[in-house]
């Protein structure tokens, strides 16, 4: 990326306007997709966006392209400036960050970046012959991608960095279509265990037949891993973020240091933990940063970029999204303390109870009282004295998400990495008691 | 080119797309301008059939030797992917397609300045502000420009540009951070066409932002919605939305036969009820529609070179048809209805809604509450929910009016309902006529991995449905 630095570095004097930023995106991106045991989707793709924001007073002008060469960028500096000329002022914007450098980004692995086509048709083949020991067909996605950032601005601030991913979401079915769920996320795919994934989703898949309807009820859920981040995600979208907390929104609004979930929750954003080395900068140049979000259940702050950090006289934390994001700061790296009992010895422990694998399609049904609406997918299962005993039918969610880490009974020493849409968690599983379940029409 | 170079390293079948996407984006909010946004997006895509099966490569980078890597980058995945294959992949033939295709337009909106567009959003926010008893005021507008250049080894040659514009406003009336109601115009998404400018003077704000304005502020003293089953009548702003999730989603043969299990889900609607499946109750027709003018799902050929084409899903009731490709159309032995549709030059087409239209049937809005002796009738979508068969769903909308006795009552605030998709459809008793009816746009359908934006559009005019359990 230093070359992309050297090109921001040449054409930011030749900026009018009071303060510049130019910002680079860089990815090489590949994705193979199957279904029926079958590669369906293959894809390569080499992008990059060039973003400048240009600040006249308080007057702000975004521009963006994918063009990277001396006189696009050189254009978008002036479409940017130019915009500011016709903006009017926002009262709320300070300025530009002077941002000192970032430590090294950890998350590159040279294995994944060499990942090629044949090794992800290999690596699906390996899961659909494991699959279909068992009769099962194997349906999903294994993508890898190498993605690289350069950050420069006119007061200063120079940084770039370069993380690789694998992902493997695996759906293992038989003819009924009834399907277990495994996935994984690393930076290294030398350490994902495609193995563990496919007999994760397989010994799910086979205990599915005959589900069972259960009535509408309040329940002791034990929710996966994947369900958990489910929540979490849409938690963090909702309330761990400086917008929510200006406009009032928030669920941690006027809550900081207030009881608001249990005493054994406690969930940080944590972009270095060794599972997730997070770019470690973002999107404006500042050093991303560990936050206390929730500690023993009490509310401890939510994470900021510049613009809504001044406005609560905040520092940010480095969680800054691109200059056209709609959706303001929220947490990429969320992790949640674990408790001491396996998920096993929960299931062995629950007298009657389900045991959900993750959601699907979930919605904001109220979002001030974080209710959301969703159903169960993938792997539903009755719990009755300390065991799976019957696979269930799909049902229902319609909860409060915060009134379920209010409800949590406890929680499983081992966690897992839950990627979802560019956010990455590491959580335990989770006893829940009353917890809203609706049998599905 | 570079349909040649991938002929020369071993493809049997080979597109290139070539795609440029002009934006603008503006939005205010209380007083100020929000964000303002201009972007460029362009590359090139290539799609081959190698060794009978798919490889994609593309590229930021548009030139020659750029064009070459991509090629053959593009047949080598193509060959890793025939690692898995149980038969090589068949096309259901199309004449090969030479044309253009321009969307209607009267003024295009990259040629209006700034300062027109932040006045015209400056207009909106000062007619909501004149309700003192709104605390938050949100405006934007949208605008693309999309240039695409396709080729296929079929012979193909297709220039299209397509201008698509967006409009809308919400208020938000709060009495507490978490005692608060909100209205939007036209609709939660605004309003979006396949047209330039002039769209803006076809929503007339000017008329309904007062209306909107009052009805968020009486909505924070309005009564919860019942918990109950009674009978609705959904708003065309609303039934867009109920069409797209549980109609246009269900159709689309990738989903029907599997390709999107793991993600997206799969659908009830299976390729042995085709010409069976009592749908929905006879009154029904459901046209898929991309000739459709203004639709924001208009075309004029989709990206395998498929020219546009009208096709009759569901007809008096009866499932008929499927959105497909050319691919899946094989595999079930019928034509593609050209619905292959791929977001920006570097993903890969997949089956995508065009215009899902339900037709306008001969109902008043009058007739539609006059039938009702117990219910409700609701407009604008909140929160929308469907399992991943596409069967069970749950919808809320922002704003609701009790019908006793035949007649619009008192308001309802959070309304919200749940179904079946069959079941529901079939209560389906009585349609919005023809001066009811409008096109509507989504210009955010997320389907596939990664995830890829479609712009399509819903025909809808307000209907009226039986038996629905309400309050959920």
């Amino acid at each position: 990326m230093s070359h992309i630095l050297d090109l921001f570095e040449k054409i930011l004097p030749r900026s009018a306007a009071d303060q510049t930023e130019l910002l680079c995106e860089t990815e090489e991106f590949y994705l193979t997709r199957f279904a029926e045991s079958l590669i369906h989707q293959n894809i390569g793709r080499t992008d990059h966006t060039i973003w400048c924001r240009a600040v006249i007073g308080r007057k702000i002008g975004i521009a963006k392209t994918n063009v990277l060469n001396e006189e696009a960028i050189g254009k978008l500096i002036e479409t940017a400036a130019g915009i500011c000329h016709e903006q009017r002022d926002d009262p709320d914007f300070q300025s530009l960050v002077s941002s000192p450098k970032a430590p090294k980004t950890e998350g590159f692995v040279r294995a994944t970046a060499k990942y090629t086509p044949l090794d992800r048709a290999q690596a699906v083949k390996t899961m659909a012959t494991i699959a279909g020991k068992d009769k099962l067909k194997v349906s999903g996605m294994l993508q890898t991608s190498q993605t690289g950032l350069a950050v420069a601005n006119s007061l200063g601030t120079r940084q770039e960095g370069q993380v690789t991913e694998i992902r493997v979401s695996l759906s293992a079915s038989d003819d009924s279509g009834r399907a277990g769920f495994a996935q994984a996320f690393s930076r290294d795919a030398d350490n994902v265990d495609l193995t563990e994934i496919a007999h994760r989703a397989v010994a799910k898949a086979q205990r599915l037949t005959n589900p069972i309807a259960l009535e509408s009820g309040n329940y002791t859920v034990i929710l996966e891993p994947d369900a958990v981040a489910d929540f979490l995600l849409f938690l963090g979208f909702l309330g761990f973020g400086g917008k929510g907390m200006v406009s009032g929104r928030s669920f941690m609004a006027n809550k900081i240091g207030a009881k608001i979930m249990g005493d054994n929750i406690t969930i940080g954003e944590d972009p270095f933990h060794p599972a997730i080395k997070y770019m470690s900068f973002d999107y404006e140049g500042v050093p991303r940063r560990k936050v206390m979000l929730v500690e023993n259940g009490i509310a401890q702050g939510v994470v900021y970029d510049s613009y809504y950090a001044a406005q609560k006289e905040a520092q940010s934390t480095g969680n800054a999204l691109p200059p056209d994001n709609k959706f303001g700061p929220y947490p990429k790296a969320m992790v949640m303390e674990p408790g001491t009992k396996s998920l096993d010895d929960i299931i062995a422990s629950t007298e009657a109870g389900i045991l959900i694998t993750h959601f699907w399609y979930l919605n904001f049904v109220n979002p001030m009282l974080t209710t959301v609406t969703g159903t169960t997918r993938d792997g539903t299962f009755l719990i009755e004295n300390g065991k799976p005993s019957a696979p269930v039918i799909d049902m229902r969610v319609n909860q409060s998400m915060l009134e379920a880490f209010n409800n949590a009974e406890v929680l499983s020493g081992e966690r897992r990495l839950v990627p979802k849409y560019g956010v990455l968690m590491y959580v335990p599983a989770m006893k829940v008691h009353n917890f809203r379940l609706d049998k599905a029409e | 080119m570079a349909i040649d170079k991938a002929k020369k390293a071993g493809a049997s079948y080979a597109e290139y797309r070539q795609v440029q996407i002009q934006s603008e984006y503006l939005s205010y909010a209380d007083g100020h301008p929000d964000e303002v946004t201009n972007g460029l997006d362009e590359g090139f895509g290539i799609r081959v059939i190698a060794k009978g099966s798919w490889g994609f490569c593309g590229s930021a980078e548009i030139n020659e030797d750029e064009i070459g890597r991509a090629a053959n980058k593009a047949v080598d995945i193509a060959k890793a992917s025939a690692l898995l294959q149980a038969k090589p992949v068949v096309l259901a033939p199309v004449k090969p397609s030479f044309g253009q295709y321009v969307s209607f337009i009267e003024k295009s909106p990259f040629e209006i300045s700034l300062k027109e567009k932040l006045d015209f959003l400056a207009h909106l926010d000062e007619l909501m502000s004149r309700n003192t008893g709104i605390s938050s005021r949100f405006g934007f507008l949208e605008f693309r420009r999309v240039i695409e250049n396709y080729f296929n080894s079929d012979g193909s040659a297709i220039y299209q540009m397509l201008y698509q514009s967006g409009v809308g406003v919400s208020a938000t009336a709060a009495r507490s951070h978490r005692d608060r109601a909100t209205r939007s115009y036209p609709a939660n998404e605004g309003a979006y066409e396949n047209r330039g400018y002039e769209l803006l003077q076809q929503v007339d704000f000017d008329n309904n932002i007062p209306t909107i304005c009052e009805q968020a502020v009486a909505l924070l003293d309005a009564d919860p919605c019942p918990q109950k089953v009674c009978d609705v009548v959904l708003d065309g702003s609303h039934l867009s939305l109920v069409i797209h999730e549980s109609i246009g989603h269900p159709l689309e043969l990738d989903r029907v036969l599997g390709s999107e299990r793991n993600f997206s889900g799969t659908s009830f609607a299976t390729p042995d009820k085709l010409g069976k499946l009592q749908y929905a109750s006879p009154i029904v027709n459901v046209v898929s529609d991309p000739t459709a003018r203004y639709g924001l799902g208009s075309f004029g050929y989709d990206d395998e070179g498929v020219k546009a084409q009208p096709a009759y899903l569901i007809k008096d009731g009866i499932l008929v048809n499927y959105l497909s490709s050319r691919e899946t159309a094989a595999m079930i032995g019928t034509e593609s209805t050209g619905a292959m549709r791929a977001d920006g030059w570097g993903n890969i087409p997949l089956v995508r809604m065009t215009n899902t239209n339900l037709l306008p049937g001969k109902d008043t809005f009058e007739d539609l509450v006059a039938g009702i002796d117990d219910g409700l009738y609701l407009v604008n979508s909140s929160s929308w929910s469907i399992d991943d068969n596409r069967e069970n769903f749950q919808f809320g909308c922002e704003i609701g009016w009790e019908i006793k006795g035949g007649k619009l009552g008192k308001m309802i605030k959070n309304p919200t309902y749940s179904s079946n998709t069959i079941a529901f459809w079939n209560s389906c008793d009585g349609i919005g006529n023809e001066p009811l009816w409008r096109l509507w746009g989504t210009p955010n359908c997320g389907k596939g991995q990664p995830g890829q934006n479609g712009r399509v559009g819903q025909g809808a005019a307000p209907a009226r449905f039986r038996n629905v359990r309400i309050g959920v």
